[in-house]
């Protein structure tokens, strides 16, 4: 579960490419003991954001600790994290054994604890009976665990997964987020995952923060951020008018979503509203349910 | 018998942790074992042993050459007919060992770009500049290795050869260094020039093909031109020939002019010069490679 350790810490920083584009603008966040999901659209300044904590790149301004050392300065701060990139990573010819073995070696670790630490991440990833095939015949969702082996192999402390999901089939991604809900609950290693899936962060992450368009729009635990985001779509038949009108006195805030309406909020408070809107309206009820903002109108919002 | 497999959960590391100077030697290895094609399948292994064949090959010839001569014509008929020894042996295989090098290097740096492999090494503790000179001294341990061997085979040869091997070996122990330091140029020479056009693509045959007909073609090319021209600029033309130019210095480590070399204007130059303008081309190259990857981001 979500400790109160602080893992890492930014603060203010600011990514500026070459080009003038503004990757990061001021952007200030504390992780803690857990997992945490950074959320954000593509292009959205997540990579950014795990590249300068991994100390691949300086921001132009602005600092940045992992387990309270400055990565980019202190190489051997490297030896407690782990990676696991988004894009293809592995080597197509050797095998899972031979390649978690270098990486732990690559890390730091002795031969003969990198040999057996191999075969142990192998087997929590399901992958111990296939692992002297040469990875470049293993299905994608293996690859996939491969790469999160590779992040886990020399026991880090804290491990950064960039969108882990990407190019997964329904059970490969379920597989996947069991695997990191089990790094952290059974492993003891924190993680920040990023993705653009709101519900692979929901359904995984205690915590998350939110970037858009280079900038911190939301940092907290999921929960508030679930209650936060949470909306009840409302269809009537007869005068949509009147229950808009009726809607309007009693102070619910209501957007209009092709024939329903989007309510905010999600309390009990809002349900007698409701109730007492359509009776007043004289609208038959035609359908009522809960629902979560889109990952879109939620940076909509964040950016206005 | 019967047993319980007991799943003890997920064990912490709580040992030493052996930082950069382990991470150094895990690279070497697993270079050395990828240019050998160690670990991976029989087509990895294929070329690179078949390569090792070769030229081993060409130097047992000579030394099975040279022992017949000396058995049939009395001790010293092999070096008295001028027959191809140590000082010979690179003018002879310098070729095979630049197509060798052409092969083994892209396989250490385009692969790792190309899988996408690098970004894994570089979050961990090592730099560009490390992980470049981790890769560099693989490509130079195999390659030294290719060029040691053939002429270790060639010095037991001629000494078992000999009629009388114990005077082979008193005469001749000074071959031993010189073939060492021969060898070791070469492989410096080829290790850099290959591992820096390696460096600027991810695909391994473009670079293969480029570094070979940059060796193949600079020599009829050179040739050519510097038969044309006289004196000193002949002999500069002369000292483009890139496959000639360890060649040079191999022939100031044995003193004698080998076959690659013996036509070349470039032999009368001062050693000093041959060996300077060798040590411009290699640790030139080198210099470029490191600096190229010391700000290397994945």
């Amino acid at each position: 579960m979500a400790g109160d350790r602080v893992i890492l810490e930014a603060e203010r920083l600011v990514k500026t490419y070459a080009n003038g584009v503004v990757a990061l603008d001021d952007v200030s966040f504390t992780i803690h003991d857990g997992i945490t999901g950074l959320l954000g659209e593509n292009g959205a300044g997540k990579s950014t954001v795990i590249k300068i904590l991994l100390g691949l790149v300086r921001p132009t301004s602005g600092r940045a600790t992992v387990l309270g050392q400055d990565v980019s300065a202190d190489l051997a701060a490297r030896a407690r994290i782990g990676y696991m990139p988004e894009h293809d990573c592995l080597p197509s010819q050797v095998s899972a054994a031979e390649f978690l073995t270098h990486m732990a070696e690559v890390s730091g670790l002795p031969p003969a604890v990198a040999r057996t630490r191999a075969a142990d991440t192998l087997r929590h990833a399901g992958l111990f009976e296939e692992r002297y095939r040469a990875i470049g015949g293993y299905s994608t969702g293996m690859k996939q665990r491969v790469k999160l082996c590779q992040a886990l192999v020399h026991d880090p402390a804290f491990v950064f997964l960039d969108e882990p999901t990407a190019g997964l089939d329904p059970v490969g991604r379920e597989e996947m987020l069991a695997l990191i809900r089990k790094t952290h609950r059974e492993f003891g290693i924190s993680v920040l995952m990023s993705s653009h899936l709101m519900a692979d962060v929901e359904r995984t992450c205690d915590r998350i923060l939110v970037v858009q368009g280079g900038r911190l729009v939301h940092a907290g635990e999921v929960g508030h951020f679930t209650r936060e985001t949470e909306t009840v779509f409302l269809e009537v038949d007869g005068d949509r008018e009147a229950l808009l009108a009726a809607l309007a006195r009693r102070g619910v805030a209501v957007t209009t979503d092709g024939a329903g309406l989007v309510l905010a909020g999600a309390d009990q408070t809002l349900y007698d509203h409701v109730r007492d809107a359509v009776v007043e309206a004289g609208a038959p009820l035609r359908r009522l349910a809960p629902r979560r903002r889109a990952l879109t109108e939620l940076f909509e919002r964040g950016a206005a | 018998m019967t047993g319980t497999v007991f799943d003890i959960g997920y064990q912490h590391y709580a040992g030493v942790r052996e930082g950069r100077a382990r991470a150094l030697g895990a690279l070497v290895a697993d270079g050395v074992r990828t240019a050998l094609g160690l670990g991976r399948g029989a087509r990895a292994k294929l070329l690179p042993w078949a390569f090792v064949a070769l030229l081993s090959g060409i130097a047992l010839v000579m030394a099975l050459v040279a022992g017949a001569a000396n058995r049939l014509g009395g001790p010293g008929t092999a070096e008295r007919t001028n027959l191809p020894s140590h000082g010979d042996y690179y003018g002879i295989a310098a070729v095979i060992l630049f197509v060798f090098g052409a092969l083994v290097a892209p396989e250490l740096l385009c692969r790792d770009r190309r899988e996408g492999v690098l970004q894994l090494y570089l979050v961990r503790p090592i730099t560009g500049s490390d992980y470049v000179v981790a890769r560099y001294v693989a490509c130079l341990a195999v390659l030294t290795g290719a060029a040691w061997l053939p002429q270790l085979i060639l010095f037991v040869g001629l000494s078992m050869g000999d009629p009388t091997p114990g005077a082979y070996l008193r005469d001749h122990w000074l071959d031993v260094p010189r073939l060492l330091l021969a060898g070791v140029t070469m492989a410096a020479y080829v290790t850099s020039l290959a591992l820096l056009v390696a460096s600027f693509t991810t695909r391994r045959a473009y670079a293969a093909v480029f570094l070979v007909g940059l060796f193949v073609i600079t020599t009829p090319l050179t040739v050519g031109i510097a038969e044309e021209l006289p004196g000193a600029l002949g002999q500069w033309v002369s000292m483009g020939n890139l496959a000639a130019i360890p060649v040079h210095v191999n022939d100031v480590i044995f003193g004698e002019v080998s076959e690659l070399t013996e036509d070349a204007p470039a032999r009368t130059l001062p050693g000093a010069v041959r060996v300077g303008w060798y040590l411009a081309w290699t640790v030139g190259a080198a210099a470029i490679l490191w600096a190229r990857h010391r700000r290397v981001r994945p």
